[in-house]
């Protein structure tokens, strides 16, 4: 990422500090019920500006990337998406610079500014919201709707049955060993964790692990309640030095199982908040190892 | 002109003024004096009706004062208050002006030209022409007092009220300000001031009216009120009077 | 009284040069305005040439160049118009009510109360009942909520005493952003954003009936807040003065009171907390046309609008495709420009 997005992120990092990380960079897709009704469109969109990362993303991986017209600065991967226009942020876009594209699809989050969604739907644009999915079925789900979206619904059934393969694979060779009660830690002050409506718990299922917080309702947590459950593996959430520095402060804390054992963990954001069916399962693989690696 | 009937007022902590009975004749230039805290300032804030009546009341020509509009009463009293707690962002033209204000209509905003030619006059009359362009925060006390003075002149008032207008002063400013007080009074003016000290209220008013805790201690001429007993009771202090060289009347001095 | 009639020399001086000189700044303002009109039609993420839109007036509808001009920018540029001329005028109106140079129409209280009113409408989902305009009504009513709560505790039987009205003001304003803080403490991490978008501030509104009805309510603001413009001069010398010289100004207070509420509440409730507007502008005008209500009200109304729309125009284009919040450039900007300005001129408030 180059400096001046480094710079960016800083500062919409401060104002958005819940978004951007418990929610974070958001996500692939579900389905919501306009999508459906749209649907019957016989052509498949031409023209498609995508407003999250991760549906940038999983279009390269329909193979219909070429159709792509506006990304976010925050659409890195596949390297391909970072030579497309940029319309703005996740959470902030660029309607001037949407309308001269002249997209026939516009694909956006629960993250982007509603505003700036009822503006473009008042030009007569149509714009998709795709709800963040909340587990692995969810995300294929809304993989597949999305496929369909741009008719490529033979493509995205090869996808999701590999990946369904692997992740089969990797449950199996995890059974039996004992599950690893963990804490996810999405940045700090205030203590932020995954709770059980985030992605995050998901992930940490199919990888054989607990979730320690995955009974919380929000995700401000108490390092207190931590202690007190003393998991056996610390997941920092992170971009960047924070997690170093988070680390340190977890040190601190001995009677803790995971401190014990030097089980506290850095994970890259990117990877963990906005998976494609095809990243998720391998991010799953990674936790598993980290979860029941017993050096 | 002024007839006050029985009256008493007070603000919520207290009654201030009690029973005061007395009357201001048209033409009258009337000297309100008595130690500090004896109710002068609420007096003239009373007259000017700011202030209700707990009991008796006031009358401005036959007329109950708070039975007038704020308008009405300010075209025909006007007040020289003692504190000028902001600096007004205007120039001493536009100051002075603002005078004329009682005699606008409801959505008047610009000044007719009897308005300017009133302003004119009454800078010339207070020797304050010169300064018309200056800041009101570029004056010295005396030449805000001045303006102050001109500014009330301008609402042509039958009755000008005033609180300690030479407070601050000096020597010089302070015989301006009576003089000027004087002529206007000669002309046909009715004053009643708060004045602080005793020897300009005996050199220049006809009539003093001394205050003491709220109640009417003495109202007479010069010589009737400012006799060393009465002072000295009043005040609390011990000074001698003196008759003024060629003139008959008191001088309070102190006793050192 | 006769001294007046026959002294001084009644040399006439029909045509004040104050009213010429006033007229001179208001035509430069408005030529100020017209030409930041034109600047932030100009300039945006995308480039289109001025020639152009003359063309695309005529033909041009239905092309994305026209979208862009008259449906993204040129709406942008009248909710400008209408929120900072009417935070700038609720600002003149409150620093000369209160006579105080720090009173901003936010100090009240009135944009913690709309900010906590939208809160609660993310929070409580208002928006699934009143559609689109949940958050400017709900904005509103959390503002007139407060201005009812300030206005009903320190007004007493003899009247609003001001010192007390400004201290509930800034009580409240701490509270509501107490429970702001609370509401946001405990929400869904999915309705934060909204939160936060909304705290702060954008001139970007789809709806074009609220951008009318502000510039409307703006416009008739600014008119009625004219009509106390006199009573607002005699004001400046203090209320028993003013008192004194005709005003009733209990009622005058009062009056003036509930239009700069209002008036900013309907600012904010579509808006969202643009700061600085309503602090700085008038500032800055009393510097340049004098503290006479008659031409600051206006000349502020100009300015602000100008002000707005300038900051905004800047926020779209400094880091395009990424907007700014217009908060960051009004403050920048706005202190900037002001520390400037005293630092070149003496300015007493």
């Amino acid at each position: 990422m180059g400096g001046s997005k480094d710079t960016l992120r800083v500062l919409f990092t401060v104002a958005f500090f819940f978004v951007s990380f418990s929610h974070a960079l958001s996500f692939p897709l579900k389905a919501k019920g306009d999508l459906e009704r749209s649907l019957e469109i016989v052509h498949p969109p031409q023209r498609i500006v995508s407003l999250v990362p991760a549906v940038t993303e999983e279009l390269y991986l329909l193979g219909v990337g070429d159709k792509i017209v506006g990304v976010t600065i925050y659409c890195q991967r596949p390297p391909e998406a970072r030579a497309k226009e940029k319309v703005g942020t996740v959470i902030d876009v660029n309607i001037e610079k949407i309308i001269e594209l002249r997209p026939d699809l516009v694909i956006a989050s629960p993250l982007t500014d509603h505003k700036q969604i009822r503006k473009l739907r008042r030009l007569e644009l149509r714009v998709e919201i795709f709800d963040a999915p909340t587990d692995f079925q969810g995300l294929c789900e809304g993989f597949l709707t999305l496929s369909q979206f741009v008719g490529k619904e033979q493509e995205a059934e090869e996808v999701l049955e590999r990946t369904k393969r692997k992740l089969k694979a990797i449950k199996k060779e995890i059974e039996g060993i004992a599950k690893s009660l963990v804490f996810v830690q999405i940045g700090a002050n205030p203590l932020f964790t995954a709770d059980r409506a985030s992605f995050i718990n998901d992930l940490i299922k199919c990888a054989g692990g607990i979730n320690i917080a995955s009974d919380a309702k929000i995700g401000i947590y108490s390092r207190e309640e931590v202690i007190k459950r003393n998991p056996d593996t610390i997941l920092i959430v992170t971009m960047g030095i924070v997690g170093e520095r988070e680390k340190e402060v977890w040190l601190k804390y001995e009677s803790i199982s995971a401190v014990k054992n030097g089980r506290i963990f850095t994970v890259d954001s990117y990877r963990v908040c906005s998976p494609t069916p095809i990243s998720f399962v391998e991010t799953v693989k990674e936790l598993a190892r980290l979860f029941h690696d017993r050096h | 002109m002024i007839t006050v009937e029985d009256f008493s007022c007070g603000y919520r902590k207290g009654i201030v003024l009690k029973d005061i009975s007395f009357e201001v004749k048209t033409g009258e230039f009337v000297g309100l004096i008595g130690p500090n805290g004896s109710g002068k300032t609420t007096f003239i804030r009373a007259i000017s009706g700011l202030l209700p009546p707990r009991k008796g009341f006031i009358l401005l020509d036959e007329k109950a004062v708070g039975g007038m509009g704020r308008k009405e009463l300010a075209t025909k009293v006007a007040v020289v208050t003692q504190s000028q707690e902001a600096t007004p962002p205007f120039s001493v033209e536009e100051f002075v002006l603002l005078g004329r204000v009682p005699h606008w209509g409801r959505f008047q905003l610009l000044e007719t030209k009897r308005d300017v030619q009133m302003a004119e006059k009454v800078m010339a009359l207070t020797g304050i022409s010169w300064l018309r362009g200056r800041r009101m925060g570029e004056l010295s006390g005396g030449e805000r007092q001045l303006a102050n003075l001109a500014r009330a002149l301008v609402q042509e008032p039958d009755l000008l009220l005033l609180d300690e207008p030479t407070a601050h002063l000096d020597i010089g400013h302070q015989v301006q300000i009576m003089h000027l007080l004087k002529k206007l009074n000669e002309e046909g003016l009715t004053i009643v001031a708060v004045l602080h000290d005793l020897n300009l209220a005996s050199l220049y008013c006809k009539r003093l009216v001394l205050l003491h805790k709220g109640r009417l201690r003495k109202v007479g001429q010069p010589q009737e009120v400012l006799t060393e007993k009465i002072i000295n009771e009043v005040y609390e202090t011990s000074i001698i009077v003196r008759e003024a060289p060629g003139m008959s009347l008191p001088l309070v001095f102190p006793v050192g | 009284m006769k001294i007046l009639s026959h002294t001084g020399n009644p040399q006439s001086a029909i045509r004040n040069p104050k009213y010429y000189a006033w007229i001179g700044w208001i035509f430069a303002l408005i030529a100020l305005l017209l030409g930041v009109v034109v600047l932030s039609l100009a300039v945006g993420a995308v480039d289109i040439p001025l020639r152009k839109a003359f063309f695309l007036l005529t033909k041009g509808q239905g092309t994305p160049e026209y979208a862009i001009l008259f449906e993204v920018r040129l709406p942008r540029i009248l909710l400008g118009f209408a929120v900072g001329g009417g935070l700038a005028i609720s600002g003149v109106i409150l620093q000369g009510m209160f006579r105080n140079p720090l009173v901003e129409p936010y100090t009240l209280g009135i944009s913690g109360g709309a900010a906590l009113g939208v809160c609660l409408n993310i929070v409580v989902g208002g928006a699934d009942v009143l559609g689109p305009l949940a958050t400017p009504v709900c904005g509103f009513v959390g503002a007139a909520g407060v201005i009812f709560l300030v206005y009903a505790i320190s007004a007493r039987r003899g009247g609003i005493r001001l010192s007390r009205l400004l201290l509930i003001g800034v009580m409240v304003s701490f509270m509501a952003s107490s429970l702001i803080m609370l509401v946001m403490a405990v929400t869904k991490t999915e309705d934060l954003h909204g939160i936060i978008f909304w705290i702060m501030g954008s001139l970007e509104e789809p709806n074009p009936f609220l951008i009318k009805a502000v510039l409307i309510i703006s416009l008739i603001g600014m008119l009625l807040s004219f009509i106390y413009a006199v009573d607002l001069n005699t004001l400046s010398l203090g209320e028993e003065e003013a008192s004194y010289l005709g005003v009733e100004v209990e009622r005058v207070k009062r009056a003036i009171f509930i239009i700069a509420s209002l008036l900013t509440g309907c600012c904010v409730a579509v808006s969202g907390v643009i700061g600085f507007v309503g602090l700085v502008v008038p500032h800055l005008m009393r510097l340049l046309v004098g503290g006479d209500h008659r031409v600051l009200l206006v000349a502020s109304y100009i300015s602000g609008a100008a002000f707005l729309i300038l900051c905004d125009t800047v926020a779209r284009v400094v880091i395009a495709p990424m907007e700014l919040p217009v908060g960051v450039i009004t403050g920048l900007v706005g202190g900037g420009l002001f520390i400037f300005a005293l630092s070149r001129k003496s300015y007493t408030f």
